[in-house]
């Protein structure tokens, strides 16, 4: 999976004492020990696997993160440059790599990263069946609900998104469904079902204008919406009959709410169902989905 | 028996004079090659932005001759792990003197490790330099290459007449 990217100092201990199957990411800051989250939890690498103790660990060196770097993009960083821009690279397996180094900007725009100093691996994982829970509250009998998934990080919100795509080919729901994977995470190379068109590395506001134009969808699912320009793409969409399957980062629906850039979607009820997520017992802990009116209609 | 042994003896002496004349050629043709390697880098890097490894594999096989194996030693570089060293880089390719070697080892060292500009602005240079190599190299074939291989006809027949 990460072969030819990780250097073999880390990489065969992960694969031959840890294994990718409950691996959630792997974080290297130069010069301090390699980190991995398992399920949540963080241990440290070691030659023997991964351990809770600091004596062993194996450290990352500056140099070994820029090399990560390197042939994440297939040894090409310019071709990369504008996810670099945005402080990752996705892999053409869906793996994100999140980096930190120093921002180059001019005029107020970002031109280029240099001085790479970490890098965060983010490894997706398929969970079958992860979004049945909530399948029957986001789909009705003439389409779907517009819903956004609400989690901190790493809870799982990829995950479900990519599991609900699937889970609507499967049950031969016809609709159309664009993907919107801004970051090259929901689409991990194994296909998105029968029913799905991807657009992928596209802005939301080119995404949703182009797609809705040439792909005439039903459905859109994008990841992470943030800034105001996604939520005026979202407002796009939905002025156009489109649905939204969309995912947004925080702790909780209470924090949510406070959410500035959401308050208009939130008054305008652009938004049908919620569906919170949470690391309680682990990622995709499914917390509760909630209406409009963010009435709850399903607890666990 | 004689003259077999004479004659032997002029074809020796006229082939360690192409030997010598044949390496000036061939180090003009490899500048002239790496010059259409970097450019074609520099034109497609800006344009398509496409990846190192399917630029090189798509360069047209007179240039992969004349790179004497450099291509190939720089792909399999990148499709490895290990680091990039002089010795790996320059397999099969003795053509170059040692400062030579430093600079053009510095250029495939430099090769997608930076972002657009950086990359072309980083190309352009190595080009000027490339371009002075190549204007040493012809100036020297033109000096030496001819005269290595009229040497060699020369010292085949002063030992021919030595002998006789």
């Amino acid at each position: 999976m990460l072969e030819g990217i990780l250097p073999d100092k880390i990489f065969l201990p992960i694969k031959n004492r840890v294994g990718f199957g409950a691996l959630n990411e792997i974080r290297l800051r130069a010069d301090k020990p390699v980190l991995l989250s398992c399920m949540g939890q963080k241990f440290f690498l070691n030659d023997e696997g991964k351990s809770r103790n600091l004596s062993g660990a194996i450290y990352a060196t500056a140099s070994m993160i820029e090399e990560i770097i390197f042939r994440a993009s297939e040894c090409s960083i310019y071709s990369v440059n504008e996810q670099i821009k945005k402080g990752y690279i996705a892999t053409p397996n869906g793996i994100r790599i999140g980096i930190g180094g120093n921002m180059i900007e001019e005029a107020g725009q970002v031109k280029t990263m240099t001085g790479f100093s970490s890098v965060n691996i983010r490894i997706p994982h398929e969970v079958k069946n992860c979004s049945l829970k909530a399948y029957s509250s986001i789909v009705k009998e003439d389409g779907v609900y517009s819903t956004l998934i609400i989690s901190p990080p790493g809870a799982g919100k990829t995950t479900f998104l990519r599991d609900f795509v699937c889970q609507l080919s499967e049950r031969n729901l016809a609709f159309n469904v664009l993907v919107l994977d801004e970051r090259g995470e929901l689409n991990i190379g194994k296909g998105l079902g029968n029913f799905s068109d991807i657009i992928s590395f596209a802005s939301k506001k080119i995404g949703f204008e182009n797609g809705i134009r040439s792909l005439a969808p039903n459905i859109i699912v994008t990841d992470e919406l943030s800034e105001w320009e996604d939520v005026e793409a979202v407002k796009f969409a939905c002025n156009s009959g489109v649905r939204i399957i969309a995912s947004t980062h925080s702790d909780s629906i209470e924090s949510f709410l406070k959410k500035a850039a959401f308050r208009e979607l939130i008054d305008e009820k652009v938004f049908s169902r919620y569906v919170v997520l949470s690391m309680r017992e682990g990622p995709g802990t499914l917390e509760g989905i909630y209406d409009e009116n963010f009435s709850r209609l399903m607890r666990w | 028996m004689k003259w077999i042994i004479l004659a032997a003896l002029f074809i020796a002496c006229v082939t360690v004079g192409y030997v010598f004349s044949i390496k000036y050629k061939r180090r003009v043709q490899f500048y002239s090659a790496l010059i259409l390697f970097a450019q074609k880098l520099d034109v497609e890097i800006n344009f398509s932005r496409e990846r190192l490894k399917k630029l090189i594999e798509g360069m047209d096989e007179k240039t992969k001759k004349s790179l004497f194996g450099l291509d190939k030693n720089f792909l399999s570089y990148l499709e490895g792990t290990e680091e990039l060293s002089e010795e790996k880089l320059f397999k099969n390719c003795p053509l170059l003197k040692s400062e030579e070697k430093e600079m053009v080892f510095l250029f495939f060292k430099s090769l997608g490790r930076s972002d657009v500009l950086g990359q072309t602005k980083e190309i352009q240079n190595f080009l000027k330099r490339f371009d002075d190599s190549l204007s040493k190299c012809a100036a020297e074939n033109k000096k030496y290459g001819s005269l290595c291989f009229k040497l060699g006809i020369i010292a085949g027949l002063f030992a021919i007449v030595i002998l006789i």
